[in-house]
């Protein structure tokens, strides 16, 4: 199919579906958990966080599959950090304006969003217009795999705080400075993130993708770091809310692992317990 | 009193100590998964008509797959230095971050196998089985090592950075050093015994790596027996070298000016190491001499 | 909102940028074969390009935050801004004449081949021929010494630029007006590495879609293309300055 004769990738569920599940879903995700915890006052509801990074990850690990079908010249892990390295500065752009011009933090996320956005259609189209990379779709995916790598990005935030606020008058309160950045979990947000992304095409990487199975490896590798995510959130948010997150994290872990081994099993040659080499007739 | 010089010496001495075992044990890791560019040969010896049984761990480059053990092994560790002793929250971080390799590479083998089925390429269970757990020993103790030197830069020699970026960082560099120096022993000379030694890969002979063992199918076991011999310990050597080197040309100055021979200590160590390159180089081409005609490409047969 | 358009300092986003020019200059000369080179089968280090480069660069990092450490607590002056930039300079060169050397161990006494580059006849640096040297079906093997000084100069560069707006951002997110004797906050010191993390790779991908993945120094036909990627990496690191410098400076 694609890798090989270097081809746009097909797939079952078309792009602009699949980015309206990552852009809806992350949002709705960040905001569900800041805005439920803030009603309620508790810190309960962060896990909607991680799913929301899930659901947005998923988004840009389809993107990164259809921009690297063309074949970038470096490896597929490129794509990803720069994804993460436009993310985090978007990111963290979004959330601190608020606190700087003083505007209501549920803007914050949108406001990264669209930074994110603009960022990646400009490197789009400078690796298109003065690289000459000539990929089609490259403006497109710059686009998506930037925006998603911010939606993820802040999910995971939202996950390990439990809030938007990015810093605060109050001394005392729990916000995104010093519970994420000071303690340096935003280090395991950025690789992480990035891995949610880029990993899943590189691991199914082959002539014969096919994009579920692709797109399950997302999930199931948006779990693991949802629960790490979790972990990290124990030394801010306290046992209950952390044990949520990481519950949750590793369920979705466990079905998605368990959906992408019976992908495997549907798609591969062939699943033996052990065996020889296959003999030159069967190469035939 | 000792004087405070030789305590700080011992403890970059330390550092330098454990990034040479994580280094090695990084190494070794990836030539029992075979990741990062060697593996572009697993990868395409299938497509060549040439099936094996060699484990295809395509996570992502070294790089960010080792910046992720690190920084999660690191995250975890901070949170249990909360209530526990730095050596139990070390070694369970590591736990971790090894759990999460095991993971990803189960994921990375079972996925691109599956995706050469029109080549026939068979997923061998008991390979993901046997090769998974040697594949987290190694990288547990690589991790170990390097969020152990991250610790001790952090705390004991008071980096400013908080200890899951530095963990982040030199994760990133210590999978930097390990696809540059190590892997190619496993990619130019372990996978490709089947030619005669130093001809270089012929471009014509891609795909076609050695898939028969000493007894049985070669498989990643069997690589990195060889790859301990010469490629582990060195890029062993390369990662305890950037850190010690690094660190202790930042320690060793002390009073007026330091930072100054700092700097100029860092310039002798590049130019000595620029002359020594040059020495090997001299050494490689005399040792070697031009290809000749009809050694031209070495790997007629 | 006056006083949000006066956290735009021209003057640290300027610096900003040319960190971000240096970067994507420095992975034009870090000498990378790819893939190929990891075989034996074109010249240079056997890994990416991003890969290499961001080792060297966040080594660097690491080292141009420890000088910062010893010396910034008191604000910087510009004699100690140098410092700081050649500090990461030479931490980012140190990891990668290592990196190099040893690698160069193992192409001459594991592998077996001569380093030689098939990009050139003569190395402009030795003036030993090269040619002869190459076996057949490669495009040359190793690092010969013109890749070798070309990847230092690489590491001068990447680590020069990373820690340049590295200090920048410390400076902006730690003014003047709020210097004690305590240094910056811890916040302000991982926000302005995981920044300058990021400033990093967007800058190194952007170099290294430019050179396709693989490149054997300053004399290969190839780094003729570095205006192309002076200029994206200008409008790139411009962006990135823009939205960073204000918000470390805001955040105080």
């Amino acid at each position: 199919m694609s890798a090989v004769e270097g081809g746009p990738a097909g797939g079952g569920i078309s792009a602009t579906n699949v980015a309206i599940l990552g852009i809806v879903g992350g949002l709705v995700g960040i905001y569900l958990a800041s805005i439920l915890n803030d009603i309620t006052a508790t810190t309960y509801f962060s896990f909607f966080g991680g799913i929301g990074a899930i659901l947005a990850g998923v988004w840009g690990a389809d993107a990164v599959r259809r921009v690297c079908s063309y074949g970038l010249g470096t490896g597929v892990p490129s794509i990803g950090m720069v994804a993460l390295g436009m993310g985090i500065v978007a990111a963290i752009f979004g959330l601190a304006l608020c606190y700087v011009i003083n505007i209501p933090v549920v803007l914050g996320p949108i406001i990264a969003f669209i930074v994110a956005a603009i960022i990646g259609l400009i490197m789009g189209t400078m690796a298109n217009k003065i690289l000459n990379m000539n990929i089609p779709i490259m403006e497109r995916c710059m686009v998506e795999i930037a925006g998603a790598g911010c939606l993820v990005m802040i999910a995971l935030c939202v996950t390990i705080s439990g809030t938007l606020v990015f810093e605060s008058h109050v001394a005392t309160d729990i916000t995104i400075l010093t519970s994420v950045v000071q303690t340096g979990f935003i280090a395991l947000i950025f690789i992480g993130g990035a891995m949610i992304i880029l990993h899943p095409f590189n691991a199914c990487l082959g002539p014969d993708e096919s994009q579920d199975r692709t797109l399950y490896v997302g999930v199931e590798k948006g779990g693991i770091i949802m629960a790490l995510s979790g972990v990290a959130s124990l030394m801010v948010l306290g046992v209950i809310p952390a044990a949520l997150t990481i519950v949750i994290g590793l369920l979705i872990w466990i079905v998605y692992f368990t959906k992408f081994i019976n992908l495997t099993k549907r798609d591969a040659h062939k699943v033996i317990g052990t065996g020889l080499l296959p003999t030159e007739e069967e190469l035939q | 009193m000792t004087d405070p010089i030789i305590i700080d010496m011992g403890i970059v001495a330390l550092t330098g100590a454990l990034a040479t075992i994580g280094g090695a044990a990084e190494d070794l890791e990836s030539d029992v998964g075979s990741q990062s560019n060697p593996n572009s040969q697993v990868q395409l010896a299938a497509q060549m008509d040439f099936p094996h049984r060699i484990f295809n761990k395509a996570i992502s480059g070294e790089p960010p797959a080792y910046g992720l053990w690190c920084a999660s092994s690191a995250v975890v560790a901070a949170v249990l230095l909360e209530s526990m002793s730095v050596f139990f929250a070390l070694a369970i971080g590591s736990l971790v971050g090894a759990i999460l390799l095991g993971m990803f590479s189960v994921t990375a083998h079972m996925g691109r196998t599956a995706s050469q089925s029109r080549f026939k390429q068979p997923l061998y269970m008991d390979m993901v089985i046997g090769h998974v757990p040697a594949i987290m020993a190694h990288g547990y103790v690589a991790v170990f090592c390097i969020i152990s030197f991250s610790y001790i830069m952090n705390t004991i020699m008071g980096h400013p950075f908080p200890l899951p970026l530095l963990a982040l960082f030199w994760g990133v560099t210590a999978g930097a050093i390990g696809s540059s120096t190590g892997d190619v022993h496993y990619g130019a000379e372990r996978e490709f015994q089947n030619q005669p030694f130093g001809c270089g890969l012929n471009a014509s002979f891609s795909g076609n790596i050695v898939r028969k063992g000493e007894v049985g199918l070669r498989n990643g076991m069997d690589n990195v027996w060889a790859c301990a011999k010469f490629g582990g310990p060195v890029t062993g050597l390369a990662l305890g070298l950037t850190v010690f080197l690094d660190n202790w040309r930042s320690t060793i100055f002390t009073g007026d000016n330091a930072e100054w021979f700092a700097i100029i200590a860092g310039l002798i160590i590049v130019v000595v190491l620029i002359l020594l390159n040059r020495i090997v180089e001299l050494n490689g081409r005399k040792a070697y001499g031009p290809y000749k005609d009809e050694e031209e490409g070495g790997a007629t047969a | 909102m006056t006083d949000f358009i006066s956290l735009f300092d021209p003057i640290s986003i300027v610096l900003i940028t040319i960190g971000g020019i240096l970067i994507g200059m420095g992975v034009h000369f870090i000498p990378v074969g790819g893939a190929p080179a990891a075989m034996a089968q074109a010249t240079g280090v056997g890994t990416g390009t991003v890969q290499l480069a961001a080792g060297a660069g966040l080594t660097g990092l690491i080292s141009a935050g420890f000088m910062y450490h010893m010396l910034g607590n008191d604000g910087l002056t510009n004699i100690e801004l140098i410092q700081v930039m050649v500090s990461g300079a030479v931490g980012a060169m140190i990891m990668i004449a290592v990196t190099m050397f040893i690698g160069q161990l193992v192409y001459v006494y594991c592998v077996g081949v001569p380093p030689v580059s098939a990009k050139v006849d003569k190395d402009p640096i030795t003036g030993d021929i090269q040619d002869i040297y190459v076996s057949k079906g490669t495009e040359g093997h190793g690092i010969p010494t013109v890749s070798f000084v070309s990847g230092v100069i690489g590491g001068l560069l990447g680590g020069t630029g990373g820690s340049l707006i590295y200090a920048i951002l410390m400076n902006a997110g730690y003014p003047e007006s709020i210097r004690s004797i305590a240094g910056p906050s811890p916040e302000i010191v991982a926000l302005a590495g995981i920044f300058s993390a990021g400033v990093f790779y967007v800058n190194a991908v952007v170099a290294s879609y430019n050179i396709g993945g693989t490149i054997e120094g300053f004399h290969d036909p190839k780094f003729k293309r570095v205006p192309k990627a002076i200029i994206c990496c200008l409008i790139a690191s411009l962006l990135c300055a823009a939205i960073a410098v204000p918000i470390m400076g805001g955040l105080i």
